[in-house]
């Protein structure tokens, strides 16, 4: 498949593009597709814009120059209502929660009006049983792993075509890495989902991804298929 | 049994007209200093419709949707472009305050204006006669809390600004319209200054600056309570009663300052005020 037939028929594809926050550009004229169905993880030091590309790609940052597409369509310029529309979610890092609100709060917030929350949250419930049980309870009282295992319900309250997640398992024990592992599968596998993740914790990652990238100061430093040697290859960009 | 009735009415009136500044703060993170201005065209609204012959209770809706849509114009050109610079926004709506003032001194004269009193007349409480307005305007004022709660607490739109007050990034990031939702809230709060004004048209003389007054202590009050509405009763439970205290028992002069003496004091002690967030 040439380049452009690739841009076509990716779920997501970036062109050229470049952002940032004031004067300084942290994403340099990178380029890249994801495909329907795919795990794709991004990987990188910290500072080396992983987080602003997310950002970026969901309209929370404007595209500076190059081109998102969509499904083959421009997306550029869309901010994240629309991408939210498009069936886009988007698992952050930093305050991912609204601590004071109740579980069942968070995740109605996930879609734009009440009309499919019963159906929304009875797709969640099948992935984190324990949601269920405790809807009235504020989302800051949850253990760390509670929270995380939220944000992943959260984001999959729309069954969202594409799946943005940044550095969910972040200082999780192994159970609960397992759980959102499993739910992230099942997600791919049951409706196609297309994730695009952010991770440190290779052995979590590798076990879901097809393909992935390190990114360094902003442009692809290197890619490839996942395989036996990955894990180590990986290691070698991110050692210090 | 006075003393009491006074306390509460006043409270309830501090909170009547610190709401509609407190429903903006709490969104938006900017302090409107047209308040005051929003409270005099409400006040001037039951002015107009008394003059035109109209049932006087008519001037609550009238000056709730005339401080609606002109909020809904100083949101869209004038505040929306000062978010990021909030001291900004606040010289900006002082400055309105001052022409709307001007233009309703144009519009209606300096004079000193009265309206007729919603419920004329005395009440018995307890074996106490009261004022049946303030009995009214304590009773709005409870109205006016539990609607609030109801809308913030049960509904959409009072889920979204919630969400909006304590993250607004990651409401954009989940898909919330947050500049929508930001323009309807301020509505919300003109429109409720402007409610006020015409509660207050029984109590106080209109004159085109009465306003200003009323936005210094609403301003205090809302310093103290931070972005809490139970906060803001509370403060207003607490300052009004002192401010009654003084202006019974040693001077009503000093009874005036006295809110804003005590929430510089607050102040002084805890930075936020009786708001925990």
């Amino acid at each position: 498949m040439d380049e452009m037939t690739e841009l076509r028929t990716a779920k997501l594809a970036l062109e050229g593009v470049s952002s940032g926050y004031g004067n300084v550009e942290i994403i340099k004229d990178l380029t890249l597709d994801i495909r329907p169905g795919e795990v794709f993880a991004l990987m990188g030091k910290n500072g080396m814009g992983k987080t602003t590309l997310l950002k970026t790609i969901m309209g929370l940052l404007p595209l500076r120059q190059g081109r998102i597409l969509l499904d083959a369509d421009p997306a550029g310029k869309l901010g994240p209502k629309d991408m939210v529309r498009a069936r886009v979610a988007y698992a952050p890092q930093d305050q991912p929660l609204f601590q004071d609100l109740t579980i069942r709060d968070n995740l109605r917030l996930a879609l734009p009006s009440d009309k499919a929350l019963a159906e929304g949250l009875e797709h969640v419930y099948g992935h984190f049983p324990f949601l269920k049980e405790r809807l009235g309870q504020r989302a800051g009282t949850l253990s760390g792993g509670e929270q995380k295992m939220l944000i992943i319900a959260r984001a999959l309250m729309t069954r969202p075509s594409l799946l943005l997640i940044d550095e969910i398992s972040e200082g999780l024990q192994p159970t609960v890495i397992d759980r959102i592992a499993s739910a992230l599968k099942d997600e791919r596998e049951s409706r196609g989902t297309t994730i695009l993740i952010i991770e440190q914790n290779l052995s979590f990652v590798l076990g879901i991804a097809d393909r992935w990238a390190v990114l360094k100061l902003g442009v692809i430093d290197d890619a490839g298929q996942v395989g036996p040697d990955t894990q180590a290859q990986i290691i070698e960009h991110l050692s210090i | 049994m006075t003393l009491l009735l006074d306390i509460a009415t006043s409270a309830a009136i501090l909170f009547i007209v610190a709401t509609g500044l407190l429903t903006i703060f709490g969104v938006l993170k900017i302090i409107n200093f047209a308040h005051g201005a929003w409270l005099t065209v409400g006040a001037y609204c039951a002015v107009a419709v008394g003059q035109a012959g109209l049932n006087p209770w008519l001037a609550l809706p009238v000056a709730f949707i005339a401080g609606s849509v002109l909020g809904l114009l100083t949101e869209r050109f004038i505040v929306r472009p000062l978010y990021s610079r909030p001291l900004d926004a606040i010289l900006a709506t002082w400055g309105l305050g001052i022409v709307i003032g001007q233009l309703i001194t144009l519009g209606f004269g300096r004079d000193v204006q009265f309206t007729a009193n919603l419920i004329p007349g005395t009440m018995d409480i307890l074996g106490t006669s009261y004022s049946a307005y303030r009995i009214f305007a304590l009773v709005a004022a409870v109205v006016l809390g539990l609607g609030f709660s109801l809308l913030m607490e049960g509904t959409r739109l009072g889920l979204s600004a919630r969400a909006v007050i304590m993250n607004e990034t990651l409401a954009r990031g989940l898909g919330l319209d947050t500049a929508k939702i930001r323009t309807v809230t301020f509505m919300i709060g003109t429109g409720l200054a402007g409610l006020a004004g015409v509660l207050l048209t029984p109590l106080t003389s209109v004159d085109p600056t009465m306003g200003v007054a009323w936005l210094v202590g609403s301003f205090m009050l809302v310093m103290v309570a931070g972005q809490s509405f139970g906060a803001l009763a509370l403060a207003c439970l607490l300052l009004g009663g002192a401010q009654v205290i003084v202006s019974t028992y040693i001077s009503p002069i000093l009874g005036g300052v006295t809110v804003a003496v005590l929430a510089a004091v607050i102040l002084r002690i805890s930075p936020k005020g009786f708001a925990r967030a």
